[in-house]
């Protein structure tokens, strides 16, 4: 606790210095991270009758200074990951390491140390400021919890803080209910910078948002990202903005990682089944490409998490398997994260079949798979770069 | 004859806090088979419009102050409850964002199917049942006799959108109008469901309205578009046209502000600044004036009406060569629609008025 009062406003480089971080290591690192959430049964005696399993063996490292998205659909274990990181749950297993330190088992003071290396930035900016307390407050409360300088430098660090995510300063005395959503995300973000941290976890930070006030909230985070050379895990379904804002991406299904990638790759050349039916089925905002577009539209739903498929968990929903005469292999065993090319790792049994490419995509709507037949850009950039690109095909 | 024709419509609720004025004269026209757009943020007036139009807003604090909604040569406004209650879900039908809660939770599929079939259909239990079935195999939910017998909570939510759909469909109406129908659901869900939607619509030949804030969703779906802010129609076009050639300055930012998937790497967003107006304050001027790079003095006074880019153009307001009309007294260039700002040599934003900023 020493050596942090009187700290210079962000920006400085002594708060930022004192956490120096070796180069070359991650500054986050989790190992085969698994979450799951008992399901117990009966009245007076409660017996486990199996899991949600939220988290399902993750593996993923993030350096120093990068912004990793973590994207996938509702369910898929994204925030529990987020969540879990940060230890607000126990995990069930795995490692969670920031910095060189083991904190997967952390408890009281260290853990509370740790804490305020990592940060969160939350989805819904009504429910996660408290309605009773002023922002100035709200902003000046992680300060407080650890101890942080003087009251009168916790008011002027507060007030830079306001400052430095585009709030004016003498608004400090307003309660959250006077703000706009989009201001009241910028308090939000003010209260995970109060501790200097190293990594902060953002989920789902502008989804709750009005379209013309997320590009603000992005280009906030970006230019403080510059600026204080913070480390983001972004969690997030819109794959047009975890696109945007990423310089990688982890794409999740039903609790385990299917791909990774840088996000140019993962766009150029999305390999996993999943990715390239999830990338086909975000639209587009402009007509002349949607009408060309092909879907791979995915048949179901997402199965439960508490009873998973067996084998590979997209099986049940996979257009690949369909198209390779529904191989035992996907079954009865969970394909693992392999790399494939520098950088870019997959969980597929075959995906040296796939190369995302759109004659491949036609194949596949063309055979009935459930598919619309009316769109596919011919000039997609997918199709562009995996036609000219190495590639995978067959 | 347009199949509806709406006319400066003025929705405003009274509230506790003062008058919100939430349709400020909306105007337009839409054929039959037609799928038409609406755009715009939360607060922007669009739900809202077609609320009044299915003569469903609030009660007591909505009020629908003026205007004309005439569908099939019918003022919806001047018809009493029973003749309205007659018209919807027959002629008219209406899906919501969340199936969960316009679905009733008590009831089966079943019954909440052949209760609408048969409020408006002289059909037997039975008949009305093998319609419910018919209606479910056509929108692909698997078992469907086994789903039937199945209440809302067994449902997940695109499977729950799909009983909606079918539901709406299930009268063959002329207009169906849907409310952000997919902004609940997961994007591979959501392809699912736009593409039922858009097939069911051109099978039946049921002209759509679709409600939403996501520009993507109505790039591939609509023929049309109207773009709304605060209450006010401010750009009507062809979808295409609107996309290619944006004019007014909101539409402009909004184009702008969202990442594209297929955008290059590294290119920045351009946010609009500001927030939306409060619709508390009767509009004075251009309501999007305090956050727009255009501005000129008269935008602070005066609401432009909707006009022709082409000023000798002739007025054409449904199908594919509809006019590009824009609400606005300077609109941005086709050059500045690409910048997303003003390109003109010593261009500033007129200041404020001094009572407007007071």
């Amino acid at each position: 606790m020493s050596g942090v009062t009187g700290q210079p406003a962000p920006g400085a480089a002594v708060g930022v210095a004192s956490t120096g971080t070796e180069p070359g290591r991650p500054l986050l690192e989790i190992t085969d991270l698994r979450m799951y959430f008992p399901i117990s049964s009966g009245i007076l005696i409660s017996r486990h009758v199996g899991d949600v399993r939220a988290v399902d063996g993750v593996t993923l490292a993030i350096q120093k200074g990068e912004t990793v998205g973590l994207v996938g659909e509702s369910g898929c274990g994204k925030s529990t990951v987020g969540r879990t990181i940060l230890r607000l749950y126990r995990p069930t297993s795995g490692r969670i390491v920031i910095d060189g330190q083991d904190i997967t088992w952390a408890e009281g003071s260290t853990l509370r140390a740790m804490r305020r290396r990592m940060q969160m930035i939350f989805q819904d900016p009504y429910a996660s400021l408290n309605p009773r307390m002023t922002a100035a407050g709200i902003v000046s409360e992680p300060l407080e919890i650890h101890g942080v300088g003087s009251s009168s430098e916790r008011r002027e660090r507060v007030r830079d803080l306001l400052a430095t995510v585009g709030l004016d300063p003498d608004y400090g005395d307003r309660y959250p209910h006077e703000f706009s959503g989009g201001q009241r995300q910028r308090i939000g973000v003010a209260r995970a910078l109060a501790l200097h941290p190293d990594l902060i976890v953002a989920d789902e930070p502008i989804s709750a948002l009005d379209v013309s006030i997320q590009a603000q909230i992005i280009n906030l985070m970006e230019r403080l990202q510059g600026e204080f050379g913070l480390t983001y895990l972004f969690i997030a379904h819109d794959l047009s903005v975890v696109r945007h804002i990423s310089d990688r991406i982890a794409v999740m299904y039903l609790g385990r990682l299917v791909e990774t990638a840088t996000s140019r790759e993962l766009y150029d050349r999305p390999i996993h089944p999943y990715t390239v039916a999830l990338l086909s089925a975000v639209p587009i905002p402009d007509p002349a490409i949607e009408r060309k577009r092909r879907r791979i539209i995915l048949t179901g739903d997402v199965p439960s998490p508490s009873d998973p498929p067996p084998g590979c968990h997209f099986h049940t929903r996979c257009w690949l398997r369909a198209r390779l005469g529904n191989p035992e292999r996907c079954v009865v065993e969970a394909p693992a994260l392999r790399e494939l090319a520098s950088g870019h790792a997959v969980a597929c049994h075959f995906a040296e079949e796939v190369d995302g490419s759109p004659e491949q995509v036609l194949q596949v709507t063309g055979e009935g798979m459930g598919g619309s037949s009316s769109r596919r850009a011919d000039d997609s950039p997918t199709g562009r770069v995996a036609a000219a690109g190495p590639g995978l095909a067959t | 004859m347009h199949l509806l024709s709406i006319r400066d419509l003025v929705v405003k609720f009274r509230t506790h806090d003062g008058t919100v004025h939430a349709v400020n004269g909306v105007s337009f026209d839409l054929d039959e088979g037609e799928t038409l757009g609406l755009v715009g943020e939360s607060g922007c007036g669009k739900s809202v419009t077609n609320l009044a139009v299915m003569r469903l807003l609030p009660k007591p604090a909505g009020h629908i102050e003026g205007g004309e909604v005439v569908f099939q040569g019918q003022d919806l406004l001047r018809l009493d409850e029973s003749e309205m209650r007659d018209l919807r879900g027959k002629e008219i039908a209406m899906i919501f964002q969340d199936p969960m809660t316009s679905l009733n939770p008590v009831l089966t599929i079943e019954e909440q199917m052949v209760e609408t079939i048969r409020a408006h259909r002289r059909v037997s239990k039975s008949q009305a049942r093998a319609r419910s079935l018919e209606l479910l195999t056509m929108v692909g939910i698997p078992k469907p006799e086994t789903r039937l017998r199945n209440y809302p909570h067994q449902f997940s939510g695109g499977m729950r959108q799909r009983v909606m759909i079918a539901i709406a469909l299930a009268l063959e109406p002329k207009l169906l109008i849907a409310d952000e129908p997919t902004t609940a659901l997961d994007v591979t869900i959501q392809a699912q469901v736009l593409d039922l939607l858009q097939r069911l619509a051109a099978d039946l030949g049921t002209a759509v309205i679709l409600i939403t804030h996501d520009l993507g969703v109505v790039a591939g779906m609509t023929s049309r578009l109207n773009v709304m802010y605060a209450g006010f129609v401010v750009e009507s076009a062809s979808t295409p046209d609107l996309f290619a050639r944006p004019r007014h300055p909101y539409t402009v930012g909004l184009l702008h502000s969202m990442p594209r998937l297929d955008a290059q790497p590294g290119e920045p967003l351009i946010p609009i600044e500001g927030v939306p107006p409060d619709l508390r304050r009767a509009p004075v001027g251009c309501p999007f004036a305090p956050r727009c790079a255009w501005r000129l003095e008269s935008c602070w006074t005066g609401m432009p009406s909707l006009e022709p880019i082409d000023q000798t153009a002739q007025i054409v307001t449904t199908g594919p060569n509809v006019t590009h009309r824009v609400a606005c007294w300077n609109p941005a260039t086709p050059d500045e629609a690409v910048a997303a700002r003003p390109l003109r040599e010593g261009f500033t934003p007129a200041a404020a008025p001094a009572e407007a900023v007071a």
